[in-house]
């Protein structure tokens, strides 16, 4: 490689680490299923920057929100497929998410020494659900707000916690200005957070275990 | 038939289909495009749907009404969800597969069941 990538190389050591991890064979039984989680993993990252290009735009509070979102979606150039992008790789998102468990039942491939990698695929799916359910609210209309005053009042129907869950959803007794916040919040820093941590661990032991061959 | 490695062979695949993938999304994007929703109206209650993918404990928190609507709400679903964590260790012994084809399809199934009533 050339002279720049080397100068980096060297000090990172990035070559040498993933020459095993790049020449390793695949068992014969991988096919194109096999590329499902892939696939999600590419919507995440359409995702990922499309909502960045989002932020740029959108305006969390109770009286800018949906003026910020007509903004995006009427005035603003090529706003309006930013926006369609993003809603839509985060249905893709799912749906290959799903997929990519199918597959991976049906190849066994969560039968011990990968069950831990098993666990952290569920828990990325409910992170996944979740980003959903915060992002719902964001464009602070009539659907995102009334979805999200049934959705944590469900929460809140839990007995001992549930009243305890609300107001923290909430941060307050009713879904305001505050829930806007904090569901914006989750939804552009605590969770994507927390799923690129379980998407590390996912891959980190993909490449620990190799792709499980079928039994 | 020759042996695959990582790279260059599945890896060339990969981008492809990556790239299969975004055209996908794009494709979708640019014929529907999301609408902008009504502004919030707070004098009359809105029955709103959720997104598709919970639609199934939309339909699921109609057989628990009342006071016990949190079963449908927090507690079914939890208990799918915990389901779903320990299929690796269902699948011990004998019948494990077993146990696990039906715990996992079982869930499918019913989620999906539970999907399509709500549509109704």
């Amino acid at each position: 490689m050339g002279k720049l990538f080397d100068w980096a190389d060297k000090k990172f050591g990035i070559k040498e680490p993933h020459k095993r991890f790049l020449k390793r064979p695949l068992p014969e039984n991988v096919g194109y299923s096999y590329c499902f989680g892939g696939i999600a993993f590419v919507y995440f990252l359409l995702l990922a920057f499309s909502g960045m290009l989002l932020t740029l735009y959108y305006v969390p509070s109770e009286k800018e929100a949906y003026k910020s979102i007509l903004m995006i979606t009427e005035e603003l150039t090529l706003g309006w497929l930013v926006r369609g992008l993003h809603k839509w790789s985060a249905t893709l998102l799912i749906v290959f998410i799903l997929l990519h468990t199918v597959r991976v039942f049906v190849s066994k491939a969560y039968r011990p020494p990968r069950e831990l990698n098993w666990m952290a695929g569920v828990i990325g799916l409910t992170f996944a659900l979740g980003s959903g359910f915060t992002g719902y609210l964001l464009p602070w209309d009539q659907k995102a707000y009334w979805a999200t005053e049934v959705g944590t009042s469900m929460l809140g129907t839990l007995p001992f916690l549930g009243g305890y869950i609300k107001s923290l959803l909430r941060g307050g007794s009713d879904v305001d200005g505050s829930t806007l916040i904090r569901f914006y919040s989750m939804h552009v820093i605590y969770l994507p957070a927390l799923i690129s941590l379980i998407l590390w661990a996912h891959f980190h032991m993909v490449k620990r275990r190799g792709i499980a061959k079928n039994l | 038939m020759k042996e695959k490695k990582f790279y260059p062979d599945y890896l060339a695949e990969i981008i492809f289909v990556s790239l299969i993938a975004l055209e996908l999304l794009v494709v979708i994007a640019l014929l529907y495009p999301p609408p902008v929703g009504r502004q919030i109206d707070l004098t009359k209650s809105f029955q709103p749907l959720p997104e598709w993918y919970f639609l199934w404990i939309y339909q699921l928190i109609r057989y628990f009404p009342g006071n016990s609507i949190f079963v449908g709400a927090v507690i079914v679903p939890a208990l799918a969800l915990v389901a779903l964590l320990l299929i690796p260790f269902v699948d011990k012994g004998e019948n494990g597969r077993q146990k696990a084809s039906v715990i996992f399809f079982g869930l499918f199934l019913i989620v999906a069941a539970l999907t399509l009533l709500s549509q109704l």
